[in-house]
């Protein structure tokens, strides 16, 4: 286990592709809010992450697509929600900042390693 | 998985709903025309989105994301005329009027169409926070570097 390639680090890259791929869909079903017959779909984010964590699945995140139950459709077949979207939308974002967060402190502490302390 | 790409998303939506928005301004201007170039009053016209999968410029780009193809572009995929037939107003003096003394007008509701715009707007603004966010995303990703 080298200092550049601990758990933590690449649990949290895992992390920050779940997220930045969820963000994908989220934009994809906001870009088709006005589009006859589509359907909102979402990952099951939260399971895989879950199945990442514990270690059971040690492959990289494999998207698992699916349509999301239980929306109202509208007349013309399509049930996005915009409050659902833009919920998520902004969800997403601080779940991918705070990921983010913790990268940057744990580089900083190598960073103080690798100066011996010296600011 | 690339965040950019997530970009591309949210602008194909943002040129859809501009052109939506062009057309329905056009029907607006339109409701009181009365002679176009093929004769016979102005036709209302609809866009037509359909859910596109995102394109791949190259070959290496598409193995790269290979297995995350459900992100969908928005495209406007057809301009169709609407068949509900003219509204016939009698006015006999018109340059325009048949034998009968009617003239044919364009069976816009302006109304209708002011809805349809503003669902344009909304659906832009939706589109262009989208993009804020992502943004927002990509610059945060840029700080580790810092």
């Amino acid at each position: 286990m080298s200092f550049l390639n601990t758990t933590q680090l690449v649990l949290l890259e895992r992390y920050l592709d779940g997220t930045s791929m969820r963000q994908t869909l989220v934009a994809t079903n906001v870009a088709n809010v006005d589009t006859p017959g589509y359907q909102t779909r979402d990952t099951d984010f939260r399971g895989q992450l879950q199945r990442a964590l514990s270690g059971d699945d040690n492959d990289v995140l494999v998207p698992f697509v699916m349509p999301v139950r239980g929306l109202i459709s509208r007349p013309d077949g399509n049930n996005v929600s915009v409050d659902r979207e833009s919920l998520l939308l902004a969800e997403i974002q601080l779940q991918y900042k705070a990921a983010i967060s913790i990268l940057r402190a744990k580089f900083a502490l190598l960073s103080t390693a690798i100066k011996e302390g010296q600011p | 998985m690339n965040l950019f790409r997530v970009m591309e998303i949210s602008g194909s939506a943002l040129l859809a709903e501009r052109m939506r928005a062009e057309v329905v301004s056009a029907n607006l201007a339109n409701a009181e025309t009365t002679r176009v170039d093929g004769g016979g009053p102005f036709q209302r016209m609809h866009v037509v989105f359909g859910a596109r999968p995102v394109a791949h410029p190259s070959f290496g780009m598409s193995l790269a994301s290979f297995g995350d193809l459900h992100a969908e572009n928005v495209r406007v995929v057809g301009l169709v005329g609407d068949e509900t037939p003219p509204i016939q107003r009698f006015e006999p003096g018109h340059p325009d009027a048949d034998t009968q003394g009617y003239v044919s007008y364009p069976a816009i509701n302006p109304a209708e169409e002011m809805i349809n715009l503003m669902g344009a707007a909304r659906g832009y603004e939706m589109n262009a926070s989208a993009i804020t966010s992502i943004k927002n995303m990509i610059q945060s990703a840029i700080t580790i570097l810092g």
